[in-house]
């Protein structure tokens, strides 16, 4: 407050000597030709003068130019020269006319630049607030919006300790700042307060940001004295004050519209959960407590029909523990704390210890294996990739003809490692592939090949734990490739023997 | 007629119990059941069994524990049975001293491949002395430290001897990849999963028609290598 009166009075300092300075120059450069102008031109030439310095520095430069240069008008110019003394009435009129009319000019002009400084600052103040606005807008949560005002506020009013108070905090311990009777009174007179501080020209503000029904919070800052002088920067803060308020308000309502949305999504996917448990499982399950009765109670049945039973029984425990195992799976990649078990290793060794279990269910099948040469290994959660593979393989088996080929074709793109696993069944649907990589999403909502529409869903949570990414195109000649993307990552430099 | 081979079976389900038993009695096998870790010991130290079957998930005691307490007096097969997502159960297990291991649910056939492997290798270990190991159309001669296959040398690093040589000296056994380490390079490399990885890529190489579709030496994931000598196990 000291520092900027100081200045204040230096720059009016410097008017003052701006304006001797003018009038000075003025009256050196026509004083050689008073002969030949007339003395209301030159009267003229020192009005200019007030006007100049009034623009540029005020009232009280205007009034000063004005006096001196009436002073110096009558000592030059007006008859006798030299002397104050005014001879004619007529001079005396011009004299007194011209200080008349240059303390006019002069005070319109200062007026007018107050106001413009005035309207300027006030411009200033609205495109603060219409930014901080506009900044407000684009929050999306309340700690976003708290963090961006306190931002503000240290930003615009250089102020000192900024932070918001929540309700509940009131009268802790953590709430130095401000004394909790300053609060309260505060937020029941619903305007800003301030109280003095131990160091002089700082006060402690507290703002109260009053239509937020998430709870009526307040501001405390520490802030200059001077920034809060004028009844305009008082309302400036008690402005920011509702804009943070309002933006609160908003941020939550839409907290609790989105906690709305996950409780539904989070109540759908039970419903389709139980719906797809009961039909997965208990169909299965149907078929096999009716073909043990049927050979419990069919003692008459041929030897090769009771094998085919159970053999069929087999079959149906068999795809129960497959819908299983991918339950427990989905569960522990959902449960959000998959521990990968991480390691440097070559995809071959994984690739080939799939192949082998998926001879056990399809050994008749042909698949296809391209493998590109010098594959570089890479650090992957062995068990999980394996899953993933199986799953989709298994896939590409179930859902395309028994006679068509699958083809797992693997190779490296820029820094990723490609896994695809390609067929020759129907192929994509025509939109939103993307919706078959969701929970419990079958092509066919009601098809007569088994599954429950868990395994992509696990194969692309295998995939993002990895870092990876799972994805879907359309094969030309029909068939659909699915890929699995994982980041190759620096690989190890190992000491290996060198006799090989 | 020899007298049948014993096989314990420690488990607690019931169920499991009836049909496995009713498995191996049906193969000529004697079973002998015990529904704990106590229980089995007990029965173990009675029967003399050639072969314990011990579910890791035992009501009284942590199964990886009575596998060390029971390796301390005996040296029989231990095949153990457990579910699915327990890698580093079996794992645990199989450091301890267990030989193999079978996946709930599993399948009778695949019951009676392992229980039959595991009882054939039992009496060769006793004849350790053997200095020749064949498997498929490969001859590894201890003595001479050469390999061959149909008589043709094979070219092999030092470290690729050695690791072929823990693999095939334990045929049809899984080992874990912290056994083959140990066995390879020493203890001290106990942790280093990848020297282990590369080494039986090599290896692969050398001795696999396919080596991404390998027969002999088979990827337990997750868990280690198993050799298999022939090709149709």
């Amino acid at each position: 407050m000291f520092f900027s009166r100081l200045i204040g009075k230096r720059l009016s300092l410097k008017g003052y000597v701006v304006a001797a300075f003018y009038i000075l120059a003025g009256t050196l450069l026509t004083a050689p030709l008073r002969d030949v102008l007339d003395l209301s031109n030159v009267a003229l030439l020192y009005v200019l003068a007030v006007v100049l310095t009034g623009v540029r520095y005020g009232r009280g430069v205007a009034i000063f130019a004005a006096l001196v240069g009436s002073l110096v008008f009558a000592y030059v110019f007006v008859p006798p020269h030299f002397s104050l003394a005014i001879t004619e009435v007529q001079y005396l009129l011009s004299a007194v006319i011209m200080l008349v009319v240059a303390l006019l000019v002069g005070h319109v002009t200062a007026n007018l630049r107050t106001h413009t400084e005035v309207v300027e600052a006030q411009a200033a103040r609205n495109k603060a607030l219409y930014e901080f606005a506009r900044q407000l807008t684009a929050t999306r949560s309340s700690e976003a919006v708290i963090d961006t005002s306190l931002r503000f506020l240290e930003r615009s009013f250089a102020a000192r300790q900024v932070h918001f108070v929540e309700p509940e905090h009131f009268d802790s311990a953590a709430n130095a700042l401000a004394d909790i009777a300053l609060i309260k009174a505060s937020l029941e007179r619903k305007q800003l307060l301030t109280r003095p501080t131990d160091v002089p020209a700082i006060v402690v503000a507290v703002l109260p940001l009053l239509p937020a029904e998430s709870g009526h919070g307040v501001i405390c800052l520490q802030v200059d004295g001077s920034q809060l002088e004028t009844q305009a920067q008082r309302e400036l803060l008690e402005t920011v004050g509702s804009l943070v308020a309002v933006a609160l308000e908003r941020t939550h309502y839409a907290e609790v519209a989105q906690a709305a949305e996950l409780r539904h999504a989070g109540e759908s996917l039970r419903n389709t959960i139980l719906s797809s448990l009961s039909h997965d499982i208990r169909t299965p399950l149907t078929a096999l407590v009716g073909t043990a009765d049927t050979l419990m109670l069919a003692t008459t049945l041929s030897p090769e029909k009771q094998h085919a039973l159970l053999y069929g029984l087999r079959e149906q425990a068999q795809s129960i523990n497959q819908f299983v195992n991918n339950l427990l799976d989905m569960a522990r990649l959902q449960s959000g704390n998959v521990e990968l078990n991480l390691a440097w290793q070559p995809i071959e060794e994984v690739v080939g210890a799939t192949l082998q279990q998926v001879k056990s269910i399809a050994d008749t099948r042909e698949i296809g294996l391209a493998i590109a040469p010098g594959l570089p290994p890479v650090m992957i959660d062995a068990v999980l990739i394996e899953r993933a593979l199986w799953n989709l393989l298994e896939n590409a088996i179930k859902y395309s003809p028994e006679d068509s080929p699958v083809e797992l074709n693997i190779r490296q793109l820029g820094e990723e490692i490609d896994i695809a696993v390609c067929d020759r069944g129907e192929g994509l649907p025509t939109e939103d592939v993307e919706a078959l990589f969701g929970l419990f999403q079958r092509g066919h909502a009601e098809s007569s090949i088994p599954g429950a529409g868990l395994g992509l869903a696990i194969v692309k949570g295998i995939a993002e734990a990895h870092q990876g990414r799972l994805w879907a195109t359309r094969r030309e000649g029909g068939g659909s490739c699915f890929h699995i993307t994982l980041p190759l990552g620096k690989t190890p430099c190992l000491g290996l023997e060198e006799d090989a | 007629m020899t007298e049948p081979e014993r096989i314990l079976l420690i488990e607690d389900d019931k169920r499991i119990r009836e049909f496995v038993s009713s498995a191996l009695e049906a193969e000529g096998y004697r079973v002998f059941e015990a529904g704990s870790a106590a229980w089995g010991a007990t029965e173990a130290a009675k029967h003399k069994p050639h072969l314990v079957m011990l579910d890791l998930g035992l009501p009284d005691r942590d199964g990886t524990e009575f596998i060390r307490d029971f390796r301390g007096w005996s040296s029989v097969p231990i095949l153990i049975i457990s579910a699915r997502t327990e890698e580093k159960g079996k794992v645990e297990a199989l450091d301890a001293g267990a030989d193999d291991y079978l996946t709930k649910p599993f399948g009778v056939p695949e019951l009676l491949a392992r229980v039959r492997a595991l009882l054939r290798r039992a009496p060769a270990q006793r004849l350790d002395s053997n200095p020749i190991i064949r498997f498929g159309d490969f001859t590894i001669d201890c003595v001479s430290r050469t390999v061959s296959r149909n008589g043709e040398p094979i070219k092999l690093s030092q470290i690729e001897y050695r690791l072929l040589l823990a693999m095939a000296g334990n045929p049809g056994r899984v080992l874990t990849h912290r056994q083959l380490l140990i066995q390879v390079w020493g203890g001290q490399a106990a942790g280093n999963h990848e020297y282990l990885r590369v080494y039986v890529g090599h290896l692969r190489q050398k001795i696999e028609m396919n080596p991404a579709q390998p027969r002999h030496i088979q990827t337990e994931i997750g868990i280690g290598y198993r050799f298999n000598p022939d090709f149709n196990l």
